[in-house]
């Protein structure tokens, strides 16, 4: 959080909604939704007297005729009979009175019971709404309470450069990781699952990242399938940084992400964190890659020199470069500790969760990371 | 001098906060009737529709006053229509007035507000001096 102030500006919410105002505004909304809950209890009671009186009009002519006291004035009664029990003059509104019978009439209210029940409907659905606004209005004014401050960065351009170097530094890990990994046409196929997903997120997020995304495909396009899992692994753990601590495998992961991962959770653990990587924020990207951006640089000047690292060092020796990806990786933390508030904890997990780290539990490293982000 | 202008200020203040009060007694006026028409026109709505539903036999009365005049289906179907043309009719010329108040509100406030800056700036500058 603390290097999100050198290039960003901090407000204080309280200065944008002052208390007294959210809760003048938790108080309208409020109101207005008890005003609507009254609406909502006169339209039952009409219900309730409709479905009366439909059960007393199916009633009125199963005799001929009835016993009743007849109202007179306003304060007596007279004995009396009903005849033709089953003639109805029914107010139709507007002083309209048609000559129904029972059945007729009886439809005539059930027509006028469901235009009430889609008043109720509608009512509801309004009294939800308000609901909403209400408890967002709530938690404003508990938030300005509390004093919380707004933090706004600018997107820095930069990113795609350093963005690729990264994914360079990232391939190197690639051997490591493909030790472990299935068979290309598996790769073929979580690749263009990838694809489209990072078509979905372009999309979604305005194209903001658009040019990183796109050197990272025509990347692995040219590069091992490894490569660009690890890669987009890599862009992950960058970018998904806001991830709680303390959890190390990638079920957790998708779990805190509900939100994004949702649509993907049918897919392989790599593939989760390749389409992470792709939806990566802006924002939080932005400072990842400026912290990760030395080590990266330095190993390998342009993203295909690296490429072809990876290749070589994969088929002459996987152990020697998962050593190598290994040591780079550790260089991570150090890096970024001139920013992250807790690394001092998540690196301790992030080393000793390293030792057992091993090729197919590629998750872990970047879970890890995500943790000393934090 | 400035405090007789700054008089003349407060009297005009004064009158266009009448006037802008006014206003919004006859918008929220405007706003009744609308809400009383709305309702009118679903009421005629769901008569028309029971209307339709009618056989061309059915015995249709009309109340008037304290007695039931009885009247043609078709005749009723056509009062019923002329009097939801007449009520939409009716909507549409409140909405315009509305609008329109709201319009004359709008520009009172503005005017109201300057007013406003006018008469403190007056009276900060007599506080300096």
């Amino acid at each position: 959080m603390e290097e999100s102030v050198k290039k960003g500006t901090v407000t204080s919410l309280a200065s944008l909604f002052p208390v007294e105002e959210a809760q003048k505004a938790a108080k309208r909304v409020e109101d207005a939704i008890a005003d609507n809950r009254g609406e909502l209890d006169r339209v039952r009671g009409f219900i309730a007297d409709n479905n009366n009186l439909v059960n007393l009009v199916h009633k009125l002519p199963e005799e001929l005729s009835h016993d009743i006291m007849v109202p007179f004035g306003k304060a007596a009664f007279f004995p009396g009979r009903l005849i033709h029990t089953n003639e109805f003059l029914v107010l139709l509104g507007e002083g309209y009175y048609a000559e129904r019978t029972s059945k007729q009439t009886v439809e005539i209210l059930q027509r006028r019971g469901k235009s009430m029940d889609s008043q109720v409907d509608s009512l509801e659905a309004n009294i939800k709404d308000l609901e909403a606004e209400a408890s967002f209005f709530n938690a404003t004014a508990s938030q300005v309470a509390e004093g919380l401050v707004e933090i706004r960065e600018d997107y820095v351009e930069e990113d795609s450069i350093e963005g690729e170097s990264e994914s360079g530094k990232l391939q190197q890990d690639a051997p490591h990781l493909g030790n472990a990994t299935p068979n290309d046409g598996e790769y073929e196929r979580m690749l263009a699952i990838m694809d489209e997903l990072e078509k979905e997120e372009l999309a979604a997020e305005s194209g903001n990242q658009s040019d990183e995304n796109d050197e990272s495909t025509g990347d692995d396009d040219e590069m091992s399938y490894q490569g660009h899992i690890d890669n987009n692994l890599q862009n992950s753990k960058d970018f998904r940084q806001s991830a709680p601590l303390g959890q190390t495998n990638d079920k957790i992961k998708r779990a805190e992400l509900p939100e994004k991962q949702h649509r993907k959770e049918d897919i392989t653990d790599q593939l989760n964190f390749a389409s992470l990587g792709v939806q990566s924020t802006v924002r939080e990207r932005e400072k990842l890659v400026e912290s990760i951006y030395p080590i990266e640089k330095i190993p390998f000047g342009s993203k295909e020199k690296p490429a072809q690292s990876t290749i070589t060092s994969k088929t002459e020796d996987p152990h020697q470069t998962s050593q190598r990806s290994f040591d780079s990786r550790k260089a991570f933390p150090g890096s970024i500790i001139e920013h992250a508030e807790n690394i001092e904890r998540s690196s301790r997990e992030q080393s000793s969760a390293s030792s057992q780290g091993s090729g197919s539990q590629s998750s872990k490293p970047v879970s890890r990371f995500k943790m000393q982000r934090r | 001098m400035s405090s007789s202008n700054l008089r003349d200020l407060q009297r005009e203040l004064e009158n266009k906060a009448n006037d802008l009060s006014k206003l919004q007694k006859e918008i929220a006026k405007n706003h009744q009737m609308r809400k009383k028409y709305t309702i009118q026109l679903g009421e005629n709505e769901l008569v028309l529709k029971e209307l339709d539903l009618l056989k061309e036999d059915a015995n249709v009365y009309k109340l008037i006053g304290p007695v039931l005049v009885k009247q043609d289906l078709a005749e009723a179907n056509a009062n019923v229509r002329k009097r939801i043309e007449y009520i939409s009719a009716e909507l549409k010329r409140l909405d315009a007035t509305v609008q329109d108040l709201e319009e004359k509100q709008n520009s009172k406030k503005d005017t109201i507000l300057k007013l406003q800056q006018r008469i403190q700036s007056l009276q900060s500058g007599k506080g300096k001096a």
